[in-house]
């Protein structure tokens, strides 16, 4: 033990020595032009690195001594992008002033190219949730907050961007979740636990559309979700939330399944203490909802944690981890006549099909990721990290289990040839371990482990001529799945950005890829009343991604972006009816096997245009119009809505606030199973959130009323969504 | 200037949310109830496959003989034909009040017409009595449609229409 403390000793002290000379701090106060402070956040653009001023408006930030750019934003206040020179071992005291204008001129991203930039330097098309957006939604969970970012849908919790997923209950995800850049997708089925992460820590949300496995490799075939958690600020500081609420009742007599209001409501709390070397922060939260429908209970705990350790300018070491434990009632179908006692009804939306009663599932999921992040010199950072990812859920009715173990890492390197941004080169390297013990993606039903490889090196440049700038990058993914055959796939991208008179430009190509997880190679079950049959043959789903696209500020006090995109996808992997010759019965039965089957073509509009026409007020509408296909039948592609519309407004006076949001998904066209369900009832969704807020210094209150017309609709066969909902939020903020 | 700007705010904030909100008024999922006599089939037996469809209807009196066969309801033209995915279906037909003697399925064979509908019509399923469930059972509609009016259809069982003529065919 005393080696290794040596050994520890001798790594820290040189870093300390230097971190103690090398300090460079810059620091003051942002405030609004009536003066009352704001939580803006405080980037030094080159490095990535920023920080959050508190609720008094006070900011520090340490950077590297020289010339610093500083970007100084909050959501409702035009961006400052400010140069500032510091000398080394100085100390530099700056106030910013913001003026309101909810046209966010130049947001800087970290998520489309794996390094920071300015929002109109990506070639693709990248949509926000802010942290003003989380707040004033107060949401209660992530997905909730990503699905109204433009162009995103969800369908039963399974994310769609440009209509990516389409929904194949609980295997694969065509969209990838990163948290902090940290891959957080199940290493077992390849979905996304939208609760791996508590939304307290939650400071932004950048959504990249389009394929990107050019840098992210597979499950970023549709686009990726990037979990940005909040900056740790220096001092003493904590957050007190508290939630409750009530779900509406069936509006109909004939539907009422319960002689009691449905309730909800939480409880996080989060505190953080920092200085200039060393912070961090921990959050513990529990929720209980009684569910909108019948059997539709659950119970949540989870907590997170993060450790920050900046022993220079320059660097940083990161320590960051979360554990959710989800218990919850499983609404399997709702009830249709021979299903359960309709009481005369063609179907019982809040009723359940009495063979699923008694279903739910407990799964306990989290991860712990370690990141080294150093700007060796104005010109070179680099960033080497760790993680490990693990998912355990054990289903009753049908009994079930499954635990996944993904362990990654990646080395990447980022030069700024000159210094500035006219030229960038990104070169990294990214592997991953995942092994998975279960009796359903086991071993033909029984219990069984399954391992799979992952190496991926990947490159991307970018370089500025003029007004146009280029980007052009690869990713070589291996993968290797025990006792299948590896694959190595190419995902080349290529782009521009060009920027005129008429707004920005951007266009570019590339190509998605996903791989097939365990689950789908091995899954071994029953569903809808078939044998579901392994596939261990099963090869990566491919596409091409196209985009052309716009973004521009007009009349002061309106930003339009618009982009038309084609998709053409091949082998995508989804079930499929086989017939099975049965040598006992001497008859052919059929059977369900995830198969590589489809062609498809996506296309389409995603346009979105913000306004500010005064101050304090904002509206933005968002529109996408998508047509799909499946190429190999001929048809309309399953789960994918043909419009998606998106409408909200929101407005603040002193201290008070009111807000709403406008869904509208047009009736979904084609389901899976059409033969089953397809006589069930499908409307179009018609969904009007609204919101009220008021906020004096360090508390606020936030009432919510989701879906406040109690619009009853369904997504997907026979699972109604959530019905009105009304909540109260109340923040304590510290 | 000031109308200028009260107009943005009344453009921008508020007409498209009231407009919103007016489109999503009286839509949605709504129960689907009895106008007349309703209740779920579900289903028995191969489809044969000359089948051209499978309706519900009602008799007030039993029909006892060809030339009562036709005097059932709802009308032909309201006659909607069942899916035959073996999926057990909640049907609803509107008839006029009053006493039913028998509610039953009725296949169609192809070629139907109305001068061979012996050999093309047959009963393939009825509501039962459930004091006797080997009886059809009576429904009556009085001011409130009649609901869970549940039976089987069975392909492997069905019957001509003389099966219940009286006498019978041979």
């Amino acid at each position: 033990m005393p080696v290794k403390r040596l050994l520890v000793l001798a790594w820290l002290v040189p870093i300390s020595v230097a971190g103690a000379q090398g300090t460079r701090l810059i620091y003051g106060v942002v405030r609004d032009t009536i003066g009352q402070p704001i939580r803006a956040q405080v980037t030094d653009i080159r490095s990535g690195r920023g920080t959050t001023a508190d609720g008094y408006g006070r900011y520090r930030l340490t950077v590297v001594a020289g010339t610093a750019v500083l970007r100084v934003g909050y959501v409702g206040f035009r961006s400052v992008v400010d140069t500032l020179t510091v000398a080394p071992g100085d100390s530099l005291e700056h106030d910013y002033r913001l003026e309101a204008a909810v046209v966010e001129l130049q947001p800087t991203i970290v998520t489309a190219a794996k390094h920071s930039q300015l929002l109109d330097q990506s070639v693709t098309s990248v949509a926000l949730v802010s942290d003003t957006d989380l707040a004033r939604r107060a949401v209660s969970g992530v997905d909730e907050a990503v699905n109204k970012a433009p162009g995103v849908q969800f369908l039963n919790g399974q994310v769609n961007i440009r209509g990516s997923s389409g929904f194949v209950e609980g295997l694969g995800s065509r969209v990838l979740l990163l948290v902090d850049g940290v891959p957080a997708n199940q290493g077992d089925r390849g979905g996304i636990d939208w609760d791996m992460v508590p939304v307290a820590d939650v400071g932004r949300v950048e959504v990249v559309k389009g394929a990107g496995s050019a840098l992210y490799g597979s499950a970023a075939f549709g686009g990726v979700v990037n979990l940005i958690t909040h900056e740790i600020p220096v001092g003493f500081h904590g957050q007190l939330r508290a939630t409750g609420g009530a779900y509406a009742n069936p509006p109909y007599d004939a539907w009422q399944f319960r002689d009691y209001t449905g309730a909800l409501g939480g409880v996080d709390a989060t505190g953080s203490y920092g200085r200039e070397t060393l912070r961090g922060s921990l959050t513990l939260g529990g929720r209980h909802s009684d569910g909108y429908r019948e059997q539709d209970r659950s119970d949540q705990w989870e907590t997170s944690g993060r450790a920050e350790w900046l022993p220079e300018p320059g660097a940083r070491v990161t320590a960051s981890g979360a554990w959710t434990s989800h218990q919850y009632q499983v609404f399997p179908t709702w009830c249709v006549p021979g299903a359960c006692d309709t009481r005369g009804q063609a179907l019982q939306p809040f009723m359940i099909d009495t063979s699923g009663r008694g279903s739910y599932t407990r799964s306990n999921k989290g991860y712990i990721a370690a990141t080294l992040d150093r700007t060796s010199s104005s010109t070179f950072a680099w960033q080497a990290r760790a993680s490990w990812l693990r998912t355990h859920f054990t289903d009753v009715n049908p009994d079930d289990w499954s635990v996944a173990n993904r362990v990654g890492g990646e080395l990447r390197g980022v030069l700024h040839a000159g210094g500035g941004d006219d030229r960038v080169l990104t070169v990294g390297m990214e592997g991953a371990r995942t092994g998975v013990t279960s009796d359903i993606f086991g071993d033909s039903g029984r219990v069984g482990d399954h391992t799979e490889f992952e190496i991926a090196p990947y490159w991307q440049v970018e370089q500025r001529l003029g007004r146009l700038r280029l980007t052009a990058g690869t990713r070589l993914d291996h993968v290797t799945v025990g006792g299948a055959e590896p694959t190595t796939v190419v995902s080349p991208r290529i782009g521009g950005v060009l920027t005129s008179a008429l707004g920005t430009w951007r266009a570019s190509v590339g190509r998605g890829f996903r791989a097939p997880t365990i689950a789908e190679r091995y899954v071994t079950t029953r569903a809808l009343g078939f044998q579901v049959v392994p596939n261990p043959d099963l090869r990566p789903e491919t596409a091409w991604s196209f985009e052309i696209g716009n973004s521009g500020t007009f009349a002061s006090w309106g930003r339009l972006d618009a982009a038309l995109f084609w998709t053409e996808a091949r082998e995508l992997i989804e079930p499929a009816f086989i017939a099975v010759f049965d040598p006992v019965a001497q008859d052919t039965a059929a059977e369900i096997q995830i198969r590589n089957v489809s062609r498809a073509r996506l296309r389409g509009l995603d346009a979105s245009v913000a306004v500010t026409p005064v101050p304090s007020l904002t509206a933005t509408l968002a529109y996408l119009y998508l047509d799909s296909r499946d190429l190999s039948l001929d048809t309309v592609l399953s789960f994918r809505p043909k419009h998606l519309v998106t409408l909200s407004t929101d407005y603040r006076w002193r201290s008070l606030s009111v807000g709403a949001d406008f869904r509208y998904t047009s009736r979904i066209e084609r389901i899976e199973l059409e033969s089953v369900f397809g006589l069930d009832p499908r409307v179009a969704a018609r969904v009007l959130d609204l919101r009220a807020g008021w906020q004096q210094g360090p508390v606020s209150a936030r009432l919510l009323v989701n879906n406040a017309l109690n619009y009853l609709y369904n997504f997907v066969p026979r699972t109604l969504e959530p019905v009105r909902t009304v909540s109260v939020v109340a923040t304590w903020t510290y | 200037m000031i109308a200028a700007m009260q107009s943005r705010v009344v453009w921008a904030g508020i007409v498209p949310v009231a407009a919103a909100a007016l489109l999503a008024c009286n839509e949605g999922l709504h129960p689907i109830t009895c106008s007349g006599i309703c209740g779920t089939v579900t289903f028995a037996g191969a489809v044969p496959e000359s089948t051209q469809a499978v309706y519900v209807v009602a008799y007030h009196t039993f029909p006892h003989s060809r030339d009562s066969l036709f005097n059932f309801q709802p009308s032909l033209s309201s006659l909607h034909a069942l899916p035959l995915n073996g999926v057990p279906y909640f049907y609803d037909i509107s008839v006029e009040p009053g006493r039913y003697e028998w509610v039953l399925a009725v296949w169609v064979k192809q070629g139907f017409n109305l001068t061979n509908a012996d050999s093309t019509l047959r009963e393939a399923g009825y509501y039962r009595s459930p004091a006797d469930t080997s009886q059809p059972g009576v429904v009556t509609l009085g001011g409130a449609p009649a609901s869970s009016i549940n039976f089987v259809v069975d392909f492997g069982h069905m019957h001509p229409p003389c099966h219940y003529y009286n006498p019978p065919c041979p």
